[in-house]
């Protein structure tokens, strides 16, 4: 992997500094915030997450895993990584560290491979694997979606672990394969959930209905982009809609979320893909978007930074680049705001351990971005 | 010259329904099939809707992709007509489902293997709207062309 910035990141200062004017006319505060590029020349990054307090890994679509220590992303990628299908939407995609990484220095991977005995079609993989000094070892593969597909789209591949310690999967419904999404049968735009060994816990939702894959936990998914578990054990998802159809939803097991059957948006060449947009059997959304925002990515902010933003709700957009603060009460939308427009596509939001915000911008030259409340 | 252009653009209007109301019937098939309440009022709504904004709303105008694959094959037929036997509706039959054959093969290949029109998605779907293609083709070589004698070939 290039890095060609090595010494202008030595030097990296604070960038610019503005003022975030929150609308909550409650809290009527305004937040001052400055932002710092962390690291640049990223290939696509997709994913971050902290695997200490100053330590994170960053996922490159294009294949590498890489670290950024104190704020400087070291040079040579991670070895150990699986080959992955850099093509369209595919890659290396979630990297996620396990509930115990300090003990057991475990780490989950999400990624695209062509499948293995039909290499023109591919898969949805995830694997778990054990981080050692700069190299991945011990790697199990835990779920590949089923069947493959033949394009390069909508793979979702967001991961995320319940309470209960089990790691919820989401799978896209492959662009041209929507219509799967609501069978029970297949992979295709759905949440599974699965244990850490890669077996099926029994109180799955589907476990006793024939013909349905036992590991399906809620269907009727498009491209699943964001998800999220709150303390409570709310589980949140967003989901990029066709055309003015961008969701978010509230996930419970064993609902149906509509996918394609019901949908806000239409298709990209204009079509209709449904005149419904409810039925009884299927779940609304708490929000959607039209038009869209293409949403990438999802928080909920947790941080002690800006005390007044705990338990909101941050989504990344790729269009035309924001990030949405979502004020969130008895599980409902109440308030968004419009913020960092300022960067372009933004790929992904995480939260670091002293409450800021780190921004991924998209692209071949994608960025780390801090948002620090101003000192 | 006028009455040439007025024929094509009939056969452009003729591909461009049959590919807009074969996607359109896709959807509502399916929708019907998981027991969505789908009515004459509904596909009727869903058709013209459809006409409209996969013409002039979508990301891409479908009328047009079809115009330029239709000029494309056209004028090659013309030209492969100078010197070939085959009967000119045959021949712009030919020509249509090879315009309609190149729309639904490239467009994949362009946008890591998506099928954009919904309606394409199955080998079936794709025989479909090359068979539109060539019914449009087969009106645009069943009437007189520029130059030709008056009969019809």
């Amino acid at each position: 992997m290039k890095f060609t910035n090595l010494p202008m990141l030595c030097v990296s200062l604070v960038l610019c500094s503005g003022s975030v004017f929150s609308s909550d006319e409650s809290l009527a505060i305004e937040t001052e915030v400055e932002t710092e590029i962390l690291a640049e020349g990223l290939n696509h990054p997709w994913s971050v997450t902290f695997i200490s307090a100053d330590e994170m890994l960053v996922t490159e679509l294009s294949g590498d895993l890489r670290r950024v220590s104190n704020g400087r992303l070291n040079p040579r990628p991670i070895m150990g990584v699986p080959e992955v299908l850099f093509a369209g939407q595919g890659g290396l995609s979630e990297v996620l560290v396990d509930p115990n990484f300090a003990d057991n220095s475990l780490i989950y991977l999400s990624f695209s491979a062509p499948d293995t005995d039909k290499p023109k079609l591919n898969q949805l993989n995830v694997i778990q694997a054990r981080l050692e000094g700069n190299v991945l070892v011990d790697h199990k593969t835990l779920f590949q979606s089923d069947p493959p597909r033949r394009t390069a789209a909508h793979y979702g591949a967001r991961l995320a672990f319940l309470a209960d310690g089990t790691l919820l999967v989401t799978s896209g419904d492959g662009f041209n394969y929507r219509e799967q999404a609501q069978a029970l049968d297949n992979h295709f735009g759905k949440i599974v959930r699965i244990n850490t060994d890669g077996s099926i816990p029994e109180d799955n939702p589907f476990t006793n209905r024939p013909n349905a894959l036992p590991e399906i936990w809620s269907y009727g998914h498009r491209n699943l982009q964001g998800l999220v578990i709150a303390d409570d054990g709310t589980v949140y998802e967003h989901e990029h809609g066709p055309q003015g159809g961008d969701e978010l939803n509230l996930v419970l097991p064993g609902k149906n979320y509509g996918w394609p059957a019901i949908t806000y948006g239409v298709d990209y060449s204009g079509a209709m893909i449904s005149p419904f947009t409810e039925h009884p059997d299927m779940e609304q959304p708490l929000k959607y978007w039209d038009p869209s925002i293409a949403p990438s990515g999802m928080i909920l902010y947790r941080g002690d930074m800006f005390p007044h933003w705990q338990g909101n709700l941050f989504i990344s957009a790729l269009v035309p680049g924001d990030v949405r603060r979502l004020k969130m009460q008895d599980k409902q939308v109440v308030e968004e705001e419009t913020l960092f427009t300022e960067f372009g596509r933004i790929r992904n939001i995480v939260s670091a351990p002293d409450g800021s915000l780190i921004l991924v911008t998209d692209g071949e030259d994608g960025k780390l971005i801090r948002v620090s409340a101003k000192k | 010259m006028i009455k040439q252009i007025q024929t094509f653009l009939i056969s452009l209007i003729i591909a461009t329904f049959l590919v807009v109301t074969q996607t359109t019937a896709t959807n509502l098939i399916w929708l019907q099939s998981i027991g969505m309440p789908v009515d004459m009022q509904v596909v009727l709504s869903a058709m013209a809707t459809d006409l409209v904004d996969m013409n002039f709303r979508g990301a891409f105008p479908v009328i047009g992709l079809i115009f330029v694959g239709l000029l494309i094959a056209f004028i090659t037929a013309r030209i492969i007509a100078i010197w070939s036997s085959i009967k000119k509706p045959y021949l712009y039959a030919l020509a249509g489902g090879a315009a309609l054959l190149a729309i639904v093969a490239l467009m994949p290949l362009a946008f890591y293997n998506l099928d954009l029109i919904a309606g394409a998605r199955t080998v079936a779907g794709k025989a479909y709207l090359v068979v539109a293609g060539m019914i449009a083709g087969y009106y645009f070589g069943s009437h007189p062309q520029q130059g030709d004698s008056n009969e019809i070939h």
